[in-house]
Order: structure tokens, then C-alpha cells, then sequence
């Protein structure tokens, strides 16, 4: 059986794609990446601040889903590093 | 051409020269500072005014603020101030800004249905104005439509490419033109230009993957007890991708005006008139370097819309190739093919 190319490397129907587009294209899974590591404790952040400040609970809600993004932003980022790297 | 340069300058000199002697003799009223001079004339505003070399500008009246919500001035410590969106006043007032852009796609229109009204019977354009347009429109279509997004899917989305190239591009040059201002260079304009970059790469997402499908790269591919962490985060990543499209060609187009500003402002701030021998040359080569700005920040605006929806539709098609059932998944963001090389192999 002929093998294919990978995806990066051709448009929807299989045409030659341009060499950003290419480039674009193989680092945009790891670009998706870290920006999993980095957004689960800016989500957590951010939304334990805004439920703090609307429940007056202090700053425990604050650390405890700062916690929870961190931990669920790694967990998505060792995920997808996996995925990569069974790729390779 | 060094004759021209000589006497380019010799012009300017003289200008400034007279423009010095003729701001000391006047003096009454608040003079504005060189950066507030400055930052009247990038910015957005509804009073619209010309400019007159050497003397004062002439007002041509201010279009009355229309303003939705609730608007009632706030007194603050900098006097009564105008609530923003967030408290609930929407300001729809018609800015200098806006009239580029009604200007901008004006002639934007005038000149494409003039360039493009040619012979049909005969294949080949003939003039200049058919045959700039056809090569601008050619190289839109293959280098960067079809090039970026594919050649089936590539010129399906070649309309508003072509859209957005030429209508930055006009507002651009039309920010180049004496007594006009440069829209690009409001960060609402280029927001509202990435919003629609924004709407046409989700929509060739969802084209591409279907809703289910696109619904489904949002959840991060983790388990459902951490969609409420995880979706945020994928929803918040969409919008990366706007924003640097906003600031990128903002940023850009007002320091190319700001600096060409300062360069001539130098005259007046060092405050002699023999700084413009060396001011004004390089104004003028950075006003060329503008115009050159011009094409390449709509080019570059153009072609990163292009990857972003080509990325989109990849990440839809991607995931019609392998079912929906895998637990590998995508990035939601216009999204990149990602982690099923192997199901290629």
C-alpha cells in the first residue's frame, strides 16, 4: 500500500501546500499544546478570582481552582506531548 | 536626483523656518505640545478639521455623538466622563475613522468595477488598471488561498480574501494621502477586521468537521469531570489567533504614522529649523517605506487569514477521515491537524 502524506504536508484534497503552511501546520499541535499547560492555570486563575470576589469567599476558592487548572493543564499538555510523541 | 533631494529639503527648511517664526508670533491660547499634536492626529475623533500649512486648521464641523444605553456622563477626578461598553453605553458615533472606511470601500469599489468592466469576448485584459487588479487577484487566489488552504478548498474562500486584502490595503494608502486618516490604525477597526477572519475560520470549521465534530475538538479530548476546566481553556485559545491579528496590524500601521510624525516633530522639539535637513529626508524615506507597509501588512493580514482557515478545514477533514469515536482529538483553534499521522501511514 503507498503511503500517504502526512497531513501537514497537503491541502484538503491532497495538494502540495506552501512551505508556511506546512510549517504552520507542524507546529500548531504543539502551540495547541502548551497553551493547554498555560490556559488551565489562567482559567483556574481567573475564574477563582471572579467566584471569590461574587461569593466573598476569600481567596480560597482562588487557590483551590488555581490548583485545579495547573494540575488539569499539565494533565492536557503530558496528554498531548504522549500523543506526539507515539506519533514520532 | 540629488538636485531634487537639495531642493526637497531647501523647501522644508524654509517651511519650518517660517512655521517657527510665524507659532512664535502668535501665542495666544494652549499651543499643543509636538507628542499632542501628535496623538490628535492618529487618533479617532469626530470633529473633523484640514490642515493648513503654516496656519491654523479650518474646522469642518463635528458629526453630534450617537450613543446607545445608558450614557449619562460619569463626574470623575478628570471631569465628566463618558461610560464605556462594559457599563452598558455603546458609542456609534461617526468618526473620522469611519468616514475612511465608507471612503476606502468606495473606491474600492469604483476602482475594481472600472478595472474589471473589460471586453468579455476577448480572453487576454488589455490596460494597466485590468491587468494590476487580475495579478493582485491571481496572486491572492494562488499564493495564498490555494497555497495555504488547499486547491479544493483554497478558492471557495478566495471572495473574502480578497475582500479584506484590498479593502486594508486601500485604507492603508488612504492613511498615505494628505488630510486623511489611516483607519488600520484604530485598534476597533483592525478587531472588527479579525472578527470577521474569526467567523469565516469557525465557519470553515464547523463546514469541515461538522458541529459535533467542531463541539468536540472544544472539550479538549479529556475526560467530562474536567470539561468545565478544560473547555475555557480551548474557548479561550480561539480567540489568541484574532487578537494578534488585531494588535499585529494595528501596532504596525500607528508607529509607521507615529514615527514619521515624530521625525518632522523633531524640528520643533530641538527648535531650529536646520534639524530639517536632516528630519525631513528620512521622513520621507520612512513615508516610502509607509507605502511599502502598506502592501504588506494587508498581504500579511491576507495570508495569516488564509493559514487560519486553512488550518480549520484541515482539522474538519482530519477528523471526517477517522471518525468521530477516537480518543485522540484536536485543538479547536482554526485548528491544525495534529496527532493521527500514523492512521496515514
Amino acid at each position: 500500500m503507498e503511503a500517504k502524506e502526512p497531513r501537514e504536508k497537503v491541502g484538503s484534497d491532497g495538494s502540495e501546500l506552501g512551505e508556511t503552511a506546512r510549517q504552520m501546520r507542524a507546529a500548531q499541535p504543539y502551540i495547541a499544546a502548551v497553551w493547554k499547560l498555560v490556559g488551565g492555570a489562567v482559567v483556574g486563575v481567573l475564574g477563582g478570582y471572579w467566584l471569590d470576589k461574587a461569593l466573598k469567599t476569600g481567596p480560597w476558592l482562588m487557590v483551590g481552582l488555581s490548583l485545579v487548572g495547573i494540575c488539569v493543564g499539565f494533565y492536557g499538555f503530558l496528554r498531548e506531548m504522549a500523543r506526539l510523541g507515539k506519533r514520532k | 536626483m540629488r538636485k531634487a533631494m537639495v531642493l526637497f529639503a531647501s523647501l522644508f527648511v524654509a517651511t519650518a523656518w517660517a512655521s517657527s517664526e510665524s507659532s512664535e508670533g502668535h501665542g495666544e491660547g494652549h499651543e499643543p505640545s509636538t507628542p499632542e499634536y501628535i496623538l490628535h492626529h492618529v487618533s479617532d475623533s469626530n470633529d473633523f478639521e484640514l490642515e493648513v500649512p503654516l496656519g491654523k486648521p479650518i474646522h469642518l464641523g463635528a458629526i453630534p455623538p450617537i450613543r446607545v444605553g445608558s450614557c449619562e456622563p460619569k463626574m470623575t477626578d478628570h471631569g465628566p466622563q463618558i461610560p464605556g461598553l462594559g457599563e452598558g453605553c455603546l458609542d456609534l458615533s461617526i468618526t473620522k475613522h469611519t468616514v475612511m472606511m465608507w471612503l476606502a470601500a468606495l473606491l474600492l469599489l469604483g476602482t475594481v468595477l472600472i478595472w474589471s468592466n473589460r471586453d468579455k469576448t476577448k480572453l487576454v485584459p488589455r490596460g494597466a488598471g485590468a491587468n494590476l487588479i487580475e495579478m493582485l487577484v491571481l496572486f491572492v487566489r494562488d499564493e495564498m488561498a490555494i497555497k495555504n488552504i488547499g486547491k479544493e478548498d483554497g478558492p471557495r474562500y478566495v471572495p473574502y480574501l480578497l475582500t479584506a486584502f484590498f479593502f486594508i490595503l486601500f485604507m492603508n494608502l488612504l492613511g498615505l494621502v494628505p488630510w486623511m486618516a489611516t483607519a488600520t490604525g484604530n485598534l476597533a477597526v483592525t478587531a472588527g477586521l479579525a472578527i470577521c477572519t474569526f467567523l469565516v475560520t469557525q465557519a470553515a470549521g464547523i463546514r469541515a468537521a461538522g458541529l459535533g465534530g467542531y463541539l468536540k475538538h472544544l472539550t479538549g479530548g479529556v475526560h467530562p469531570l474536567l470539561w468545565p476546566i478544560m473547555i475555557p481553556v480551548e474557548v479561550l485559545g480561539l480567540f489568541t489567533k484574532p487578537f494578534a491579528l488585531t494588535m499585529r496590524l494595528f501596532a504596525n500601521m500607528l508607529a509607521g504614522h507615529i514615527v514619521l510624525f515624530f521625525l518632522l516633530g523633531l524640528i520643533f522639539i530641538l527648535g531650529h529649523p536646520g534639524v530639517a535637513v536632516v528630519s525631513v529626508p528620512f521622513a520621507f524615506a520612512i513615508y516610502l517605506l509607509e507605502l511599502f507597509v502598506a502592501f504588506v501588512q494587508a498581504y500579511v493580514f491576507t495570508l495569516l487569514s488564509a493559514l487560519f482557515i486553512g488550518m480549520a478545514v484541515a482539522t474538519g477533514h482530519h477528523h471526517d477521515d477517522h471518525g468521530h469515536g477516537e480518543q485522540g482529538h484536536g485543538h479547536a483553534e482554526g485548528g491544525a491537524g495534529h496527532d493521527h499521522g500514523k492512521a496515514h501511514a
